[in-house]
């Protein structure tokens, strides 16, 4: 036993949660993969082994590339705008609470109530805001005149999409807002303290300190954030089913409606496992841009 | 080291901490919307479980007839589980539960473009005994086709659709135009008397353009009305019919815009609201829009869809039907389920109370039927000629692909041709090679 290098011992030891992290994490992925190798139909009985075909014919499949389309624009504006908005909600939350030593319960809840309403039931609501006749949305605009006539914000194929990322961005700011505020909350005062004996003006401030300080906490939001959007389902299946014409079809709609309407488990595992690719990509680019950051920083 | 590295490292040290607290949180959220599916009361009865689309109307009427069913079969109870009213939801429902080999169901009620493919998926069980060969003539025969699986019988029509016109009465009367019974006729029509109307509220004719099943039944509707199909036949015709559906919004714009959302439900409530001169729907509106309070109560009619000179349209068949899970281990029960609902004096109290279509021929001139519900006379041919959408195994997968590519037709992103050509490609690989050639194989 005591042969056993300190090393060695550390492994061992870690063994059963490695096991664990395989079973919980990779066993599903690996699943999929294997199932996307396969065409299986369940309702004619078809289960065989075709190799890479799913993937051949997801090559060109013209509705898989619309959905990549259609996912990575959304995803693009979606987490863009939740950044910069959660980056400004919390920095006027920091300021407002900063001065009284501690945050009001009331504040906290008001940021965190879209994101504590489950999604089903955001994007039902939104729909009602959305509703071209009676909706709130439209009877705002018209009121104070920037619209002229009624818009079908969901039935026009141009809006379809931007009305579905408005709703995302509503829903989830309030995570961004919060782990920003976190983060800021633990920033040195005395930093700032010294560089405004400094002459650094707020601008000065937030761009030397603030910001780069901050970085960790960014990376974390923009992964968890772009992984969720990547994957995003509900909110746009309520409030248009992937329509009008495919505008709005992400690809975890596709997937779904392939794996769950129609039972075609092979290709619909070739989907989803192009969208797991898809989401590992993205998160490897982010952990390859952090680490860089930290080089250059160090 | 300089002071930001420092604090930067403090950060890094919270950060497993903020991290865990994420992870935790949607842990329990998850957890506890696990633990609240509801558990079932034990009781020595048996249960039958009756899985259904929402109907419209009176919600009391069909507990009264189950309740009725337990009176005379005692030890038998009856319980309704609900799905939303919309085929595509329900159908997915169905796809997820039975799939795994097991039903949560003894009795269900199935869309007409359903039976095939669950009859070839094993879902559920025959019914030959309930309906004999003999007594099938009962029933219309576009549905007892549609439920016919391999020569045998695997539901039993319970309610019966076909798309119909409806009209105002009273807009028309007022600009002395009749019925149009061409398309031409409608878009005439619709352009008078939203034009002379002055309301800007007015349309001049809805349809279900929303990306989903209904969006099939219209076209197809149209379609047929110019003598051409979707999937097969002459794309020539087809090509026109489909940029009809197109310029109703774009060029005549007899349509409004909002029609690529909507749905059966939604342009009730806008022909309803007094907001249109014509829609397309099944006739479950009818009585809906008959009835006390409803603002265009009396100033209605009913036809059959127009067509095009030198055609003779056929409405799309719709409908439900109802059949046994193959699983359940109450079959003969369930089964007895299905008889009763299905009987000549169900679908009376069906027709009278609720409004649906009874499946059974003879209730079209049953003088009590017709006491209630006038209208059914006039419709009696139109539901006759009806016709299925293809039956086969492999629909849903067909009209699932088809979908998206009328609804971009709908909102201008696609031309017909391209359509027409994408939709008879997928009829080739859904219906020449894999699936077809084994759904022939498995029985
Ligand atoms: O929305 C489409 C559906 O509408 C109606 O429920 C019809 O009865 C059904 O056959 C059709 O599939």
């Amino acid at each position: 036993m005591s042969r056993l290098s300190e090393r060695a011992w550390g492994y061992l030891l870690a063994a059963p949660a490695f096991v664990l992290l395989g079973f919980v994490a990779l066993a599903p992925i690996g699943a999929a993969l294997w199932l996307s190798l396969y065409r299986r139909m369940p309702v004619f009985g078809l289960d065989e082994f075709i190799g890479a075909a799913n993937y051949v014919q997801l090559w060109s499949d013209e509705r898989f590339w619309a959905a990549c389309r259609v996912t990575l624009y959304f995803t693009t504006l979606s987490v863009t705008a939740e950044l910069v908005v959660g980056f400004g909600l919390a920095l006027l939350l920091d300021r407002l609470t900063s001065r009284s030593g501690r945050s009001s319960p009331w504040e906290q809840a008001m940021v965190l109530l879209p994101w504590a309403v489950p999604t089903v039931v955001s994007a039902q609501i939104w729909k009602w805001l959305y509703q071209p006749d009676y909706g709130l949305l439209n009877y705002l605009l018209l009121r104070v005149g920037l619209i002229d006539a009624p818009i079908d914000w969901l039935a026009d194929p141009d809006w379809a999409i931007h009305a579905a990322v408005v709703m995302d961005v509503w829903k989830t700011t309030p995570f961004a807002t919060l782990l920003l505020l976190a983060g800021l909350k633990a920033l040195p005062q005395d930093l700032y303290a010294a560089a405004t004996v400094d002459g650094a003006g707020p601008w000065e401030r937030f761009r030397r300190i603030t910001l780069p300080l901050l970085m960790p906490i960014v990376v974390i939001v923009l992964v968890f954030r772009t992984m969720d959007a990547v994957r995003v389902f509900d909110a746009v299946f309520v409030l248009t089913g992937g329509g009008p014409g495919n505008t709005t079809e992400t690809l975890s709609i596709y997937a779904y409606k392939t794996l769950f309407q129609t039972l075609q488990f092979g290709y619909g595992s070739a989907l989803a496992t192009a969208m797991f690719i898809l989401v590992a990509g993205l998160s490897a680019l982010y952990v390859v841009l952090l680490r860089r950051h930290f080089q250059e920083s160090a | 080291m300089d002071v930001a590295t420092k604090s930067r490292r403090h950060l890094g040290r919270r950060l497993p901490v903020i991290l865990a607290g994420v992870v935790l949180s949607l842990w329990t959220v998850a957890i506890v919307g696990c633990l609240q599916g509801g558990e079932e009361p034990a009781s020595s009865a048996t249960v039958l479980i009756f899985k259904h689309g929402k109907l419209s109307g009176d919600a009391t009427v069909l507990p009264g007839l189950l309740r009725e069913f337990e009176q005379r079969h005692p030890g038998l109870i009856v319980r309704e589980e609900l799905l939303p009213a919309s085929s595509d939801r329900q159908h997915q429902y169905y796809a997820m539960n039975l799939d795994g080999g097991s039903a949560p169901f003894d009795v269900l009620a199935i869309d007409t473009i359903w039976v095939q493919e669950f009859a070839q998926a094993g879902w559920i069980g025959r019914l030959d005994d309930i309906v004999p060969m003999g007594e099938r003539a009962a029933f219309f025969p576009s549905a007892v086709a549609a439920a016919t699986f391999g020569g045998q019988l695997y539901a039993v029509p319970w309610y019966i659709d076909a798309g119909m016109l409806y009209y105002r009465r009273d807009l028309l009367d007022r600009y002395g135009l009749m019925p149009p019974s061409t398309w031409d006729d409608l878009v005439h029509a619709a352009t008078v008397i939203v034009d002379a109307e002055q309301d800007r509220r007015l349309s001049g004719f809805v349809w279900q353009g929303k990306q989903y099943e209904g969006l099939i039944c219209t076209t197809l509707d149209v379609l047929r009305s110019y003598g051409a199909d979707l999937w097969t036949g002459d794309l020539d015709q087809a090509e026109r019919g489909l940029q009809f559906l197109r310029d109703t919004i774009a060029m005549h714009k007899v349509s409004p815009p909002s029609t690529s959302m909507a749905d059966e439900e939604s342009t009730r409530h806008f022909f309803g609201d007094g907001q249109a001169v014509f829609m397309r729907n099944w006739p479950y509106a009818w009585p809906l829009l008959q009835r006390q309070g409803s603002p265009v109560r009396g100033k209605i009619g009913m036809a059959p869809l127009p067509s095009v000179p030198g055609h003779a349209g056929a409405p799309v068949l719709g409908g439900w039907l109802l059949a046994v899970a193959e699983q359940s281990s109450r079959r003969e029960a369930a089964g007895e389920l299905v008889r009763f609902l299905t009987s000549p004096d169900i679908q009376r109290a069906i027709a009278i109370q609720l409004g649906y279509n009874p499946a059974r021929r003879a209730l079209y001139s049953d003088a009590s039927v017709l006491d209630a519900r006038p209208e059914l006379m006039a419709l009696y041919p139109t539901l006759l000629q009806s016709q299925p959408r293809p039956v086969t195994p492999s629909y849903i997968l067909l009209s699932q692909a088809a979908q998206p590519e009328i609804s971009a037709l709908v909102v201008g992103r696609k031309t017909p041709r391209a359509v027409l050509d994408a939709v008879r490609r997928q009829a080739d690989r859904y219906m020449g090679g894999g699936a077809a050639s084994v759904a022939g194989a498995r029985q």
